[in-house]
C-alpha cells in the first residue's frame, strides 16, 4: 500500500541537494540573453520606436517587434487575444513592446534601457466603473468582458419571506502569486529542427501550442520541457518567458535564455481579479439561509487571460457551501488599464469566501445564533442542492470538517483584550467549470523491467508526482515503487492539461488509474500476478515491441445555462472549515494570526505529508491576503513594498485531515491545493470582528487600515 | 577585475572577479555553483543565503570581493562527506521541501543556527529563518525539520 502513506517525495534529494536544476540553472555561457521592453504608460498609442541605440550598442544581436513575429501575434488561455509584443497600442504598464537578445544579460539589459519610445497617452481606465461608463473602449467590442448569472428560485420572493436581512459590500485588491522563482527559461533548435523550450511553467502542451501558433509551424515541431519549477499559483500559467525565447531562437538560430528581475517578474505576470463585491444574505429566526442577492464587479485589466472562469467560477461560487434555496447572482468582469489578472490559487473563490463568510456571522449575530450552529444548520450534505441546483450525491464532508473544528470552537477562550476567534467555510469545485478538461498518460516497461510512466503532469511543487507514483503503485498491486517516471517533455507525453483548479490529484490521478487498469490486465495475462517476475515478463516482449497503454479522464461535467448557469459545473467538490484564533492590538492596528485549526474534506488522503503542506501554505497565503499583500499598480516593484508572511507571521496551524471518498476518483481523492487557502482570510476577519467589534470589509486588514477603523469605532 | 582567495565548502579557492560583482553572481556565473538561488537580487528573499564564515549571508548583497580570506558555504557543504546532514534528511523526511527554490537558503540559516545553539526552541528556530521567504510551505514542516534535526545532532554528540 502506498496510498495514505507518507510517501518520500520523489524530487525531495535533488533539492536538498541543490542539484535540482530550475530554468535559470540551465543556461551556459554560450547562450544569448533575451530580456522584454516594457511599456511605461498604461494606456497609450505608440507613435514611434527608435532602436538604433540599442542595435549601435556592441554585442545587441537582435531586437525584435511584432513584425518579426511570423505566425499569429496573439495569445490566451481562454481566447487568444493578448499580443505577444504590442502593435501600435499599449493597454497596460509593463505590456511587452519588443524582445532584446544580446550576448550577455547585461548587454541586453542595458540595450533594453536604450530603446526611446514615443508614446500618445490615451485615457487611463483605471477601475471598473470608470471602465463601465466611458467611452474610451479598450476593445472595439466594448469594456465588458463577461456577465455571467446564476438564478436559483425566487430571490425577490426569499427576501420578502426572511426575518432578517444583512446587506454589505466587501472589496479585495490585485494580489501576487510571488513565487520564489520569477519567471525563466532557455531555448534552443534541435538536431531535428524543432524548437525546444525549457521552462518554470504550470502547462507544457498548452505553451506548446501558443509557441506554435505564435511561429506558424506544427506543433509537432516544438517541444516544450518543464524545469523544476519553483511555484506557480497560476501565474505560470499563462504564456511568459516562452513565447518571447521561441521567438528569439528562430530569429537567431542560437540557444537562447530568458530570466525575469523581481520587478519585471512583478510587471509581466497576471494578478489575482480585485473584486468588489455586494452582498445581501435573508435568513429566518431560526437560522435558515433564505436568499442571497450577489452582485460581483471584477477589474480584469486590458486582455482575458482566465477572467471569464474567475467571473463565472465566482458567481457559481457566490453562496459559500450552503444550502440557499433562493439565488440571484450577477457577475461582471470589465477591462481595465490595469494589470491582467489571470488565475491565481482560488479563481475568485477566495474572495467571494470573505464576503459570504462575514455575511453569515452578521446573520448569526443578529438572530443570537453561535457561528458554528448556523454552519453547521445550513451545510450542503449529501442530498443538498447547490447554487446550480446540481445535487451532491456523495463526498460532501462540510459537516464533519465542522464537527472536526466543533471541540476547539466549544472550548475556545479569550485570552485578554485583542483576542477573538472566527470562523471561515468554504466548497471548490475540482477541476475546470463546465467545460471538458481531460487529462492523458501512457504507461510502458523498459527492457530491464520496470514500469515506465510517462506523465504530462507539471509538479510546481505540490508533489503531483509523488501522487500519481502512488496512486499507480497501488493500482498495479506493486509491492516496491519499481517504476520509472518520464516527465513534464510534449515529446514523451500525452496532454494532462494544466496544473490549476486543483485538479491534478483528481483528473490526472483518474487517468494513471485508468492506464493502470489496461496495464493490470496485461500483466495478469502474463501471469505477474501469480508470481513471474517483470523482468521475464519484458524481456519476452521486447521481441514484439514493449506494448503501451493510454489512460485517460474526463470528469464528468454539464454546461453552465448560459442565462441561470444551472447544471453540474464539477463532478466534484472539496470542502473545508478554518477557524482561527487572532490578537489585535487595539493601539498599534497590528493584528496577528495566533492559531489556525483547518479541516479539509479531501476524499482521501493520497499523500498526508502533502496534504498537510498544502494547508500549511494556504494558511500562510490566506495570512497574507488578509492581512498584508496588495499590489498597487504602477508603485509596487519589489519586496520592499509587497509584504509576504515570513515565519514570524504564521499562527501555529492543526490540520484535519476528513476523507468522505469521492467515487469518481483516484482511490476516492479530490484536491485541496486551492482549498488550503480559500477560507483563510474570511476566517480571519471574522475573528478580528469577534476581538475588537471591527468588522473589516475590504482586504488586506494591514496596519493601517486596521488602526484607522479602530480609531474611528472608538469615536462612534 | 581582481583575484580573490577564499575557502569554498572546504575547498581553496581563487577566482577573478569584478569590483563591482556580487557573491551570488560570483558563486552562480564563475563558479557553477547554482544551489544559491537568486529570487529578488536586493536583499528581501534569503534565496542566495551563503554562509560567510558560518553566519548566513545575502550573497546579492554581498560584494564578491568581501569573500577574500574568508570561509563560504553552499549548500553543498553538507553533503560534502557524501551522505546527507541530519538536516537535510529531516527536511525531506518532514514534508519541509515543496517546490525547493528556497531550500538551500533554508538550510543554511537551520545549519548555522545549529551550530551556534544545539537545542533550539520553536522560537530561535522561527528567528533563524525569519529573513527567508518561502511561499509554498508556510514555513511549518520546515521549522518541524530543523528541531527533528537538531534531536538527531544532539544525539549525535
Ligand atoms: S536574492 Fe538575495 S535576498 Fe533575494
Ligand atoms: S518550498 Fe517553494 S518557496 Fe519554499
Amino acid at each position: 500500500m502506498f496510498i495514505g502513506q507518507d510517501i518520500t517525495r520523489v524530487d525531495a534529494l535533488d533539492k536538498v541537494l541543490g542539484t535540482a536544476a530550475f530554468a535559470h540553472d540551465l543556461k551556459n555561457n554560450t547562450m544569448l540573453f533575451a530580456c522584454v521592453v516594457r511599456s511605461s504608460r498604461p494606456h497609450a498609442m505608440i507613435r514611434k520606436i527608435d532602436a538604433s541605440a540599442a542595435l549601435a550598442l556592441d554585442g545587441v544581436v537582435k531586437v525584435l517587434s511584432h513584425k518579426d513575429i511570423p505566425g499569429e501575434n496573439l495569445f490566451g488561455a481562454i481566447k487568444k487575444d493578448q499580443p505577444f509584443l504590442a502593435e501600435g497600442r499599449v493597454r497596460y504598464k509593463g505590456e511587452a513592446i519588443l524582445v532584446v537578445v544580446g550576448v550577455t544579460e547585461e548587454i541586453a539589459r542595458k540595450a533594453s534601457g536604450l530603446v526611446e519610445i514615443e508614446y500618445e497617452d490615451l485615457e487611463y481606465i483605471s477601475d471598473p466603473f470608470l471602465s463601465m461608463r466611458s467611452a474610451i473602449l479598450i476593445h472595439d467590442g466594448g469594456n465588458l468582458l463577461s456577465h455571467r448569472k446564476v438564478i436559483k428560485g425566487d430571490a425577490g420572493k426569499g427576501f420578502e419571506s426572511s426575518d432578517v436581512v444583512v446587506e454589505n459590500t466587501y472589496s479585495t485588491t490585485w494580489i501576487d502569486h510571488a513565487y520564489m522563482e520569477t519567471e525563466a527559461g532557455i531555448g534552443y533548435t534541435d538536431e531535428r529542427g524543432h524548437i525546444v523550450v525549457a521552462s518554470s511553467t504550470q502547462n507544457i502542451h498548452y505553451k506548446m501550442k501558443e509557441i506554435a501558433r505564435l511561429l506558424a509551424i506544427p506543433p509537432e515541431q516544438v517541444r516544450v520541457v518543464q524545469a523544476t519549477t519553483g511555484g506557480g499559483f497560476g501565474g505560470k500559467l499563462d504564456v511568459t518567458v516562452e513565447g518571447y525565447i521561441a521567438l528569439a531562437v528562430y530569429h537567431t538560430k542560437r540557444p537562447v535564455v530568458m530570466r525575469y528581475t523581481r520587478e519585471e517578474s512583478f510587471l509581466g505576470h497576471t494578478k489575482r481579479h480585485p473584486l468588489y463585491i455586494e452582498y445581501k444574505t435573508g435568513a429566518g429566526k431560526d437560522g435558515n439561509l433564505t436568499a442571497v442577492e450577489v452582485n460581483i464587479i471584477g477589474d480584469t485589466g486590458p486582455y482575458i487571460s482566465y477572467g471569464e472562469t474567475v467571473c463565472l467560477r465566482a458567481a457559481v461560487h457566490a453562496t459559500g457551501p450552503y444550502e440557499v434555496p433562493n439565488v440571484l447572482v450577477n457577475s461582471r468582469m470589465f477591462y481595465t488599464n490595469n494589470p491582467v489578472s489571470g488565475a491565481m490559487r482560488g479563481f475568485g473563490v477566495p474572495q467571494l469566501a470573505l464576503a459570504h463568510e462575514s455575511q453569515l456571522d452578521e446573520i448569526a449575530e443578529r438572530i443570537g445564533m453561535d457561528p458554528l450552529d448556523i454552519r453547521m444548520k445550513n451545510a450542503l450534505k449529501r442530498g443538498s442542492l447547490t447554487a446550480t441546483s446540481q445535487v451532491l450525491h456523495h463526498s460532501a464532508g462540510l459537516l464533519e470538517t465542522l464537527k472536526g473544528i466543533e471541540p476547539f470552537w466549544r472550548a475556545r477562550r479569550k485570552q485578554g483584550p485583542g483576542s477573538g476567534f472566527g470562523l471561515g467555510c468554504m466548497y471548490y469545485g475540482i477541476g475546470n467549470t463546465g467545460i471538458s478538461n481531460p487529462s492523458s498518460c501512457y504507461l510502458t516497461f523498459t527492457p530491464e523491467g520496470r514500469v515506465e510512466m510517462h506523465s504530462g503532469v507539471c509538479d510546481i511543487g505540490q508533489g503531483s508526482d509523488t501522487v500519481l507514483l502512488q496512486i499507480l503503485c497501488d493500482a498495479l498491486g506493486m509491492e516496491e515503487m519499481g517504476i520509472d517516471l518520464v516527465r513534464g517533455d510534449t515529446d514523451t507525453s500525452l496532454d494532462a492539461g494544466s496544473t490549476s483548479a486543483s485538479r491534478q490529484t483528481y483528473i490526472s490521478g483518474m487517468a494513471v488509474c485508468n492506464a493502470a487498469q489496461k496495464m493490470r490486465e496485461y500483466l495478469e495475462g502474463q501471469g505477474y500476478y501469480s508470481g513471474k517476475p517483470l523482468k521475464d515478463i519484458c524481456r519476452e516482449a521486447a521481441e514484439k515491441g514493449l506494448p503501451v497503454f493510454k489512460g485517460h479522464f474526463d470528469p464528468p461535467t454539464t454546461a453552465p445555462d448560459p442565462e441561470t448557469s444551472q447544471g453540474a459545473p464539477y463532478a466534484t467538490y472539496a470542502f473545508a472549515t478554518h477557524m482561527t484564533e487572532v490578537h489585535v492590538d487595539e493601539v498599534t492596528g497590528v493584528c496577528k494570526a495566533v492559531k489556525v485549526h483547518a479541516a479539509h474534506d479531501v476524499g482521501r488522503a493520497i499523500n498526508v505529508s502533502n496534504v498537510k503542506g498544502q494547508i500549511y501554505g494556504g494558511v500562510a497565503m490566506g495570512v497574507g491576503l488578509a492581512l498584508m499583500e496588495e499590489f498597487i499598480p504602477g508603485k509596487t516593484e519589489s519586496f520592499d513594498n509587497y509584504y509576504l508572511p515570513t515565519s514570524m507571521d504564521m499562527p501555529e496551524v492543526e490540520a484535519i485531515v476528513v476523507e468522505d471518498r469521492e467515487p469518481t476518483g483516484p482511490f476516492g481523492a479530490k484536491g485541496v491545493g486551492e482549498p488550503a487557502l480559500i477560507p483563510q482570510a474570511a476566517a480571519i476577519v471574522n475573528a478580528i470582528k469577534d476581538a475588537t467589534g471591527v468588522r473589516m470589509r475590504q482586504l488586506p486588514c494591514d496596519i493601517e487600515r486596521l488602526k484607522l477603523a479602530l480609531e474611528k469605532n472608538k469615536i462612534k | 577585475m581582481k583575484t580573490i582567495s577564499f575557502v569554498l565548502n572546504g575547498k581553496k579557492t581563487s577566482i577573478e572577479v569584478d569590483d563591482n560583482e556580487t557573491l551570488l553572481g560570483a558563486l552562480r556565473e564563475r563558479l557553477g555553483i547554482t544551489s544559491v538561488k537568486e529570487g529578488c537580487g536586493i536583499g528581501e528573499c534569503g534565496t542566495c543565503t551563503v554562509l560567510v564564515d558560518d553566519e548566513p549571508h545575502y550573497s546579492c548583497l554581498t560584494l564578491a570581493s568581501k569573500a577574500n580570506g574568508r570561509d563560504i558555504k553552499t549548500v553543498e557543504y553538507l553533503s560534502s562527506s557524501g551522505v546527507l546532514h541530519p538536516l537535510q534528511e529531516a527536511f525531506i523526511k518532514s514534508g519541509a521541501v515543496q517546490c525547493g527554490y528556497c531550500t538551500p537558503g533554508m538550510l543554511l540559516c537551520a545549519y548555522s543556527l545549529l551550530l551556534k545553539n544545539a537545542d533550539p526552541d520553536a522560537r530561535d528556530i522561527k528567528e533563524a529563518i525569519s529573513g527567508n521567504l518561502c511561499r509554498c510551505t508556510g514555513y511549518i514542516q520546515i521549522e518541524e525539520a530543523i528541531k527533528n534535526a537538531a534531536e538527531i545532532c544532539k544525539c549525535d554528540r
